[in-house]
């Protein structure tokens, strides 16, 4: 599992290094459908599932507590 | 895992650090408001599911459950920089988990496949959360805070937390981190025929007939469970969160989130059947009498890495695409896979078709209905904690107005959204959802 966290920072190194976007060629990744959350209306998706499931967080939802769930 | 978090930190830290040293002086003078206007979202969703391994009844018997849960979200800028953020919900559900805790109260046979239709049915779950983000001038740096509260019939949940995050490489790049803490107190609530063992008998605090026909009881007599209640009525959660996103082209952002989750006290649910496989059985009507509770480790630990891709594709298409693994010290490991692809039909139209599959290992403790012996430690017959793997399909359609030409009032609607989900297990186990919301702006008072 460490070998997996550390190879994750190093990738996420060399992501930093790619070329910087100006802001005037971000009209694509302003597209609401583009962020990199959920929407309001997902939050029951996940809140079901972290009732249903033992696997949780890494999704901006629920990681455990605040509920009887798992 | 507090080795790791650490080295992450220090990673995040040393990132910061150089890239101060490169930061661009490209941080414009005019200061827009981080939100333009007070926002409002009422969202709502109907939920059902069935199956046919309820933990309430050992593992065998109806998972009916409905839910409805109207929700409010108001976001109020209170200057240029800053924006509280009010959520508040009710959860108004009824479940054959929380009626059968008390088989007994209906008007039919008490029956594990068949949900009481007594008082216990039905409940209420609240929850009020509040939250406070400010953001720096150039808009590069953002914290917040939150109190949450919530209550249902059996759990209340006080909980605390914050967040700061940092944009830079001309907001390319954002690293986070987040902590949050809840601290949760049960109402134990056994199951009613082991109540008379720890004390607890009589009429409960909604009046209902907690009285057990002891006259029917079949199968083994005396029943005469060695059964003990818990001590601890808490169960404290502690959470750290780090997140990583980055622009990767024109057209395509990522992003990287890791949690890192400890909770400790009551994690077992005191409410949920087990049958030992050398226990005699003993049965009023057709409803089998609990030997035990299910009894779980008083620690858990946590972890979860996620990831999210998402590409323009072209005006019409975007593909978002997730993933997660999961794993913690209870033995399970767990794969989440997800695409949504999001149709633009017409400028005001986009479709939602979604897919999600999600696999779990079983946790060390758990075993099917009479599985478990009474000499284990810990044991668990709630199937959520089983082996599965489940299907998860989607559908949605959204309505947007960038010019929020319908008012209501003050009110100017900006979208509407509804989506439907269906969720299948490998198992009996179904569960169908309905979600719906609605996004207005609306003018100062």
């Amino acid at each position: 599992m460490r070998k997996k966290i550390i190879l994750l920072i190093l990738v996420s190194g060399f992501l930093v290094s790619c070329t910087a976007v100006k802001e005037y060629e971000k009209v694509s990744l302003n597209d609401p459908d583009m962020a990199l959350a959920t929407k309001k209306t997902d939050r029951f998706e996940t809140n079901f599932q972290a009732y249903r499931e033992a696997a949780s967080g890494a999704n901006g939802g629920k990681t455990g507590g605040g509920c009887g769930c798992n | 895992m507090k080795k790791l978090s650490t080295i992450i930190i220090m990673v995040l830290l040393v990132a910061e650090g150089s890239a101060q040293i490169k930061e661009q002086k490209q941080d414009t003078l005019y200061k827009s408001r981080v939100l333009e206007s007070t926002e409002i979202d009422i969202l709502t969703s109907y939920y059902s599911q069935d199956g046919d391994n309820a933990a309430v009844s050992g593992g065998i018997g109806t998972e009916k459950l409905t839910d409805f849960t109207p929700t409010i979200v108001v976001s109020i800028p209170l200057n240029d920089d800053d924006v509280l953020t009010l959520d508040a919900g009710i959860s108004s559900y009824t479940s054959a988990s929380s009626s059968n805790i008390n088989p007994f109260d209906g008007d039919h046979e008490a029956d594990p496949f068949q949900a009481s239709s007594g008082a216990s049915r039905a409940d209420l779950y609240t929850n009020v959360t509040g939250s406070f983000s400010h953001s720096s001038d150039d808009r590069n740096r953002i914290w917040s805070g939150k109190l949450s509260l919530s209550n249902e019939f059996d759990y209340s949940s006080f909980g605390f937390g914050g967040s700061y995050a940092w944009l830079f490489n001309e907001k390319n790049t954002e690293l986070s981190i987040n902590g949050n803490v809840y601290l949760d107190k049960w109402k134990l609530l056994y199951p009613v025929e082991l109540r008379s063992f720890t004390g607890q008998m009589g009429d409960d605090e909604d009046g209902e007939d907690e009285r057990i026909p002891w006259e029917k009881i079949t199968g083994h007599t005396p029943y005469n469970p060695s059964f003990n209640g818990f001590n601890d009525e808490s169960r404290n959660s502690y959470s750290l969160g780090l997140g990583f996103s980055q622009i990767l082209s024109k057209k395509l952002q990522g992003s990287l989130s890791l949690d890192l989750v400890r909770q400790d006290g009551l994690l077992s649910t005191p409410y949920h059947r087990i049958y030992f496989g050398d226990k005699p059985d003993s049965f009023i009507e057709n409803f089998q009498l609990a030997d035990d509770v299910e009894r779980l480790p008083g620690i858990r630990s946590k972890l979860a890495i996620g990831g999210r891709l998402n590409y323009y594709l072209n005006e019409t298409f975007v593909a978002r695409t997730y993933y997660r693994y999961f794993t913690d010290d209870w033995g399970i490991n767990s794969h989440t896979a997800s695409i949504e692809i999001p149709i633009k039909i017409s400028d005001k139209f986009t479709l939602y078709p979604s897919y999600r599959f999600y696999n779990q290992t079983a946790a060390d403790y758990f075993a099917p209905y009479e599985q478990h012996l009474s000499t284990e430690k810990y044991y668990t017959s709630d199937y959520d904690l089983s082996k599965f793997s489940s299907n998860q399909y989607g559908f949605g359609v959204s309505y947007t107005d960038i010019y929020t030409k319908l008012r209501l009032w003050k009110l100017h609607m900006k979208s509407i959204d509804l989506k439907f989900y269906r969720y299948e297990r490998n198992s009996s186990f179904r569960a169908n959802m309905v979600s719906f919301g609605i996004k207005f702006t609306m003018d100062d008072l």
